[in-house]
């Protein structure tokens, strides 16, 4: 896996992992703050499954540019990584959230052998990632302890959360990315590159 | 001194007890395990307890809302006792009030855990002790490690955009199609030039002869010694103590069942 991988595109990995996961640090504090807002309304364990699909974005993200097996998983562990140098909350144990968030994304690309990356493939990993990663939460942080009707419903919502906030923003921000240039040698630019020939031929 | 642990080894010692922790329900040994990390914290490293308190109590905070929350939607099988008192449409019982609280702890654990690693861990040594001594590929460790290094900068590249706006006149933003539109101007250009700069760091790597070969010499070498595995037992360890303990005093809850 690890010799199929440029340099290049390991240290893009890393670079994606330290920006998303000070992105993620923030969103922990937003969470926070919905949490607060809703709570008066009763909902407030719904304050974080709304913005749950940002935690999966890496993967998405890596994985739609770079179109390689591994990236997926790797980039999310990586993320969950440099967040516990920086200083997480959730303290080392958050690398295996990483890892089984990031697993669980890794194996709907895996499912397509690699080779579909439309925005459904996308969103079905982010909700892939969703559904591995509320089980470890059952676990891990004790929502077993929950109300059956709440945990179905906060499972819903962290479904919808990962289709939304790490399938479409992911290729939306990837996108973004592509049309400035800066991802020509990678997967993603050259496809998009591909693209332009076509249309002025 | 905890600094000098091998990050590796560390890292496990703070790890299994993470996940063992998650199955306990009851009050009593997340609460002695969080004062045994606190004296482990205190008593053997260097960690100045102003700096820990920083991060530590906006936690406290958080541990508090998390606590109240499990406390309103507890499922039946934990939510055993008398009601203690309603609000609204809730009814809170004994059982509630102990499984947030206990939850709390457990969250404040892992907080304690965490800081226990991250305030005596460099960062770099953490790499170079998971490429010797877990055997992860140097392309990966160095690929993180040069990543890792663009952190600081990013900071400064924000406030280069904020008064390249400035200066053409883009304002601060107030309504929520303009808040989105102004992440869109700040994240793709910081994003991009991420992404040059990894592309340009992986040139210099390689045109400097890294090959990633897994079977380089290494010129600071991380080793694991004895007190290494004594600390790993030692936290591991304790862990069983105080869930031993809370079983002896009847406190022990794993998944809603007292032993």
């Amino acid at each position: 896996m690890v010799n199929q991988w440029k340099l290049k595109e390991i240290v893009l990995m890393s670079i994606l992992g330290v920006v998303f996961a000070v992105v993620y640090l923030l969103f922990f504090f937003i969470g926070q703050g919905i949490r607060n807002f809703l709570t008066p309304f009763g909902l407030a364990p719904f304050g974080y499954e709304i913005i749950f699909g940002i935690w999966f974005i890496v993967s998405i993200i890596a994985a739609y540019i770079i179109r390689k097996p591994g990236v997926a998983f790797t980039s999310e562990v990586i993320a969950a990584a440099v967040q516990v140098l920086l200083g997480s909350p959730a303290g080392p144990a958050l690398i295996i959230t990483g890892i089984i968030q990031g697993a669980g994304a890794e194996l709907v690309f895996a499912a397509t052998k690699y080779k579909n990356y439309r925005l459904f493939t996308l969103m079905l990993a982010g909700m892939s990632a969703a559904f591995f990663s509320f089980l470890w939460h059952l676990y891990s942080s004790g929502n077993i302890a929950l109300a059956p009707a709440i945990i179905l419903t906060t499972f819903i919502v962290r479904l919808i959360s990962g289709a939304l906030l790490a399938g479409v923003l992911g290729k939306w921000i990837s996108e973004q990315l592509a049309k400035t240039g800066v991802l020509r040698g990678y997967a993603l630019g050259k496809e998009l590159q591909k693209k332009r020939e076509q249309e002025a031929a | 001194m905890i600094s000098s642990i091998n990050p590796s080894i560390k890292a496990f010692a703070i790890l299994v007890p993470g996940i063992l922790l998650s199955l306990t329900f009851d009050m009593f040994t997340p609460l002695i395990y969080l004062l045994f990390v606190l004296v482990v914290t205190f008593g053997f490293s260097d960690v100045s307890f102003k700096r820990w308190m920083k991060i530590f109590a906006p936690f406290l905070l958080v541990a508090l809302g998390f606590a109240w929350m499990t406390m309103l939607y507890t499922s039946d099988s934990f939510s055993g006792g008398r009601v203690l008192f309603e609000i609204w449409m809730f009814e809170v019982t004994t059982g509630a009030v102990m499984v947030g609280i206990s939850l709390a702890l457990r969250s404040l654990c892992f907080v304690a855990l965490s800081l226990l690693f991250v305030l005596t861990t460099d960062s770099t040594k953490f790499m170079l002790s998971l490429m010797q001594q877990c055997k992860l590929p140097p392309k990966i460790t160095y690929g993180v490690l040069a990543g890792y290094r663009f952190l600081p900068t990013f900071q400064n590249e924000l406030q280069i955009l904020r008064q390249a706006h400035r200066i053409r006149g883009v304002g601060r933003e107030r309504g929520i199609r303009d808040k989105l539109n102004q992440f869109r101007r700040y994240s793709v250009p910081l994003l991009a030039n991420g992404i040059r700069k990894s592309e340009r760091v992986a040139i210099a790597m390689e045109s400097k002869g890294f090959k990633g070969d897994v079977n380089r010499t290494h010129y600071h070498k991380m080793t694991v010694r004895k007190k290494d595995w004594i600390f790993l037992s030692v936290m591991i360890g304790s862990l069983f103590l105080v869930g031993f303990l809370s079983y002896c005093l009847g406190y022990l809850n794993i998944f809603g069942k007292t032993f």
